[in-house]
């Protein structure tokens, strides 16, 4: 047998041999794991960054004037309004989009305890094609009804939000429209806590629309609206199921936000960008035409069933996406392999509102469906204040790029 | 008659279909389609039958909902609007006309504007080769026509719904003004009414504004982003319609909707795209636009809004047999 090492062997050995269905993940997988970019990808210039407390901190000695006495970690705030819904901290729950992993009952369980803490959620934009809306005799669990429910009952009055995703391909399934006219979705519409989120692409794979892997029976019902491939091989039961990614140009994202805001006057727009090379002026797009927030999903963000090439080799890093959108005062709304306190308080002094929990968030909820997300959410938030009252700071609005260092930055800059 | 006020829902259908109020509505109604197809009739205009299902309806705007209906394993819509049909029609004839049913799930929060209804009718008109400005003439002479035909026919009941015929006086003698959705945006702001400037004019505004005329009066040039793809953009300002409503005065607010039409291929495409549509979804439309619609403009006029404000009746329920609000399961 011939060998090359300096090649990838493995790989170019198991698509000799198994064709197309090893450009994916293994399928056998499919149902059970969350995708997303390895964390050895070598892409994360933001784990590598470091905060660096500063040695004199003025903004202590203010806040000691407030409180007269020495302030402690305790007293740095975290409420903050993002995308026009107020949150107890910077931190949202992400869709999940329709993977399987989010059915079975984690959607509800993450739905319930995001509700509990007060925290926004955002629902994936395939979740009714897949899933159903909940109504006319479709199962409410892991239906969009069912997950809006589930939040609704346990939110507390005057906090959180619910942010509902549609897609160019879901146009047809009209979830917005199906939303704003439930009845069920009422007391959020009028307590102004109820978005629609344009969703313009996704982390984990820049310029595709979503997938997912089917049955072949599911995939027979789903045809006429979307592209399904024998992408694993003819002998396997399953299939993947692409959707379009859309087409978008400046003028088209401007009218669609307009259109956005006269349909549906009384929720707010949000619009996700995937991590595209010209995400700083999609963005300023988006908040320009009146956009409520602007989620971008950083190359390492994903749960759902991507190609490997675009797992690994596609689209900006977060902390990239963040140099490139730069200051602004709008509501910047940040995911990407967030879990903890560290990376959450990068994104923020680089200029985010807020970070979202997609894989960690599902993950939490599969170890403990009724404590685990709301113990994972108090742990970073633990975290955001030790390290924000670290840097001599009380408010995470004063949070600058300045309390982080990037070890290629400074050779550039030398 | 100072306009409508804040009504109550519906009674039951007994009380409703017995009530002398509503039989003299439906009589007021019934006086103004025969006038609608009198004037339309004399001036050209071909009626057709609307389809009342098809693969796509009009793109839903202002959060209305669309009916689904199972056609033999196709998901079909009802019409909440034939527009695309009327465009389609002209192929066949230069001026037609429907007196066309639609079927909207309107937002909850339309059940109280006394002028929504889920089931309602519109007076549908399409002329080929119009511009905005012939089409305006069309539905200005048409209201007119069935204003006058409707009072000389239906005295008795008009005077049972205790509506005064002076209401009338300056929309038979003067032309409607014609107002930019600019000017009625300012004009609104400076009532401290809170209009967004790319937005439809909210329902409150349209009553707002619509209780200080005397006459019905036009709304011209709204902004791209505040209606679908099919209402055309103008050359010559880009981001502006070559549309129009329809305002009705002493609060009755809009009665009718139109304009030219976007009707050039690849245009279509591009407006499907700002309106957030999927062209794959029109398939049969596309395919007749791509070898030649011709450039039209038109209107729909909502039946029971016209007749709500001939009748001079509180709400626009009055104005249906069987009236279906939003949200409210009615037979």
């Amino acid at each position: 047998m011939i060998t090359a090492r300096q090649l990838p062997e493995d790989a170019i050995r198991a698509r000799a041999r198994e064709g197309s269905a090893a450009i994916f993940p293994d399928v056998a997988g499919y149902g059970r794991s969350l995708f997303g970019a390895d964390v050895d990808s070598g892409t994360d210039e933001l784990d590598r960054a470091r905060i660096v407390p500063p040695v004199f901190v003025p903004r202590r000695l203010e806040k000691m004037f407030d409180l007269a006495r020495e302030p402690v970690y305790g007293d740095v705030g975290l409420s903050t309004v993002l995308g026009g819904f107020t949150a107890p901290s910077p931190v949202f729950l992400c869709a999940f989009g329709s993977t399987q992993v989010a059915g079975s009952g984690l959607g509800i369980a993450a739905s319930e305890q995001a509700g509990r803490l007060g925290m926004p959620m955002v629902i994936g934009e395939n979740v009714v094609p897949m899933h159903g809306y909940g109504r006319m005799g479709e199962s409410a669990e892991d239906g969009l009804l069912g997950r809006i429910r589930a939040y609704a009952d346990a939110v507390p009055d005057g906090l959180g939000g619910v942010v509902v995703q549609q897609s160019t391909e879901d146009a047809d399934a009209e979830v917005w429209n199906l939303v704003y006219s439930d009845p069920s979705a009422t007391k959020l519409l009028e307590t102004g806590r109820l978005a629609f989120e344009l969703k313009v692409g996704q982390g984990a794979k820049p310029g595709l629309g979503g997938m997912t892997v089917l049955s072949r029976t599911a995939a027979g019902e789903i045809a006429e609206q979307y592209t399904v491939d024998e992408a694993f091989g003819k002998e396997q039961a399953m299939v993947l199921r692409s959707s379009s990614p859309g087409t978008f140009t400046g003028e088209i994202l401007r009218q669609q936000i307009h259109l956005m805001r006269n349909n549906y006057p009384r929720a707010r727009a949000w619009v996700k960008l995937h991590p595209g090379r010209d995400v700083g002026e999609a963005a300023r797009v988006a908040w320009a035409a009146g956009a409520d927030a602007v989620t971008v999903d950083g190359a390492e963000g994903g749960t759902g069933w991507a190609p490997s090439v675009f797992l690994d080799q596609v689209g900006l890093p977060l902390v990239e996406c963040l140099r490139r959108v730069g200051k602004h005062d709008a509501s910047l709304l940040v995911s990407g392999r967030i879990w903890e306190g560290a990376r959450a308080l990068k994104c923020l002094a680089m200029g985010a509102s807020a970070v979202g929990l997609g894989r960690a968030a599902l993950l939490a909820v599969d170890e403990d469906a009724a404590e685990g997300l709301v113990r994972l959410v108090r742990c970073l938030e633990l975290e955001l204040r030790l390290l924000t009252s670290a840097l001599g700071k009380y408010d995470l609005a004063d949070l600058t790029p300045d309390d982080l260092w990037f070890p290629t930055w400074t050779e550039q800059n030398e | 008659m100072t306009g409508p006020s804040a009504a109550a829902l519906p009674p039951g259908t007994r009380e409703h279909l017995t009530s002398p109020v509503t039989q003299a509505a439906l009589r007021i109604q019934n006086s103004i389609t025969a006038g609608t197809r009198e004037y339309l009739g004399m001036n050209g205009f071909v009626e057709l039958q609307p389809p009342l299902i098809g693969p796509v309806t009009d793109p839903g705007c202002r959060g209305a909902k669309q009916v689904d209906v199972d056609y033999y394993g196709h998901k079909y819509k009802m019409m909440t609007s034939v527009i695309l049909y009327k465009q389609a029609s002209l192929l066949a004839f230069d001026k037609i006309f429907y007196v066309a049913p639609n079927v909207r799930l309107e937002p909850l929060e339309t059940s109280t504007t006394g002028r929504h209804l889920v089931e309602f009718t519109q007076i549908d008109v399409e002329v080929a080769r119009a511009s905005r400005e012939e089409v305006l003439d069309v539905a200005q002479g048409l209201l007119r026509h069935v204003v006058a035909h409707t009072l000389r026919e239906s005295k008795v009941d008009l005077s049972t719904l205790g509506r005064d015929p002076e209401a009338f006086t300056a929309l038979l003698e003067e032309d409607f003004e014609r107002m930019t959705h600019r000017e009625a945006v300012s004009r609104l702001q400076g009532l401290r009414h809170g209009q967004s400037a790319d937005a439809e004019i909210d329902w409150q505004g349209e009553r707002i504004i619509s209780e200080q005329t005397n006459r019905p009066f036009f709304i011209v040039d709204y902004p791209k982003g505040s209606r679908g793809f099919t209402d055309g953009e103008s050359s010559t300002e880009p981001g502006v319609l070559r549309n129009f409503d329809l305002i009705a005065s002493d609060g009755f607010g809009e009665l009718c909707s139109g304009g030219e039409r976007t009707h050039e291929y690849r245009r279509l495409i591009e407006r499907m795209r700002e309106t957030g549509e999927n062209p794959a979804k029109y398939a049969w439309y596309l395919d007749l636009a791509r070898e030649g619609l011709p450039p039209s403009a038109g209107f729909g006029m909502g039946l029971e809004r016209v007749t709500r404000y001939i009748a001079g009746l509180d709400a626009i329920w009055q104005a249906n047999a069987y009236p279906k609000l939003p949200g409210i399961a009615a037979p």
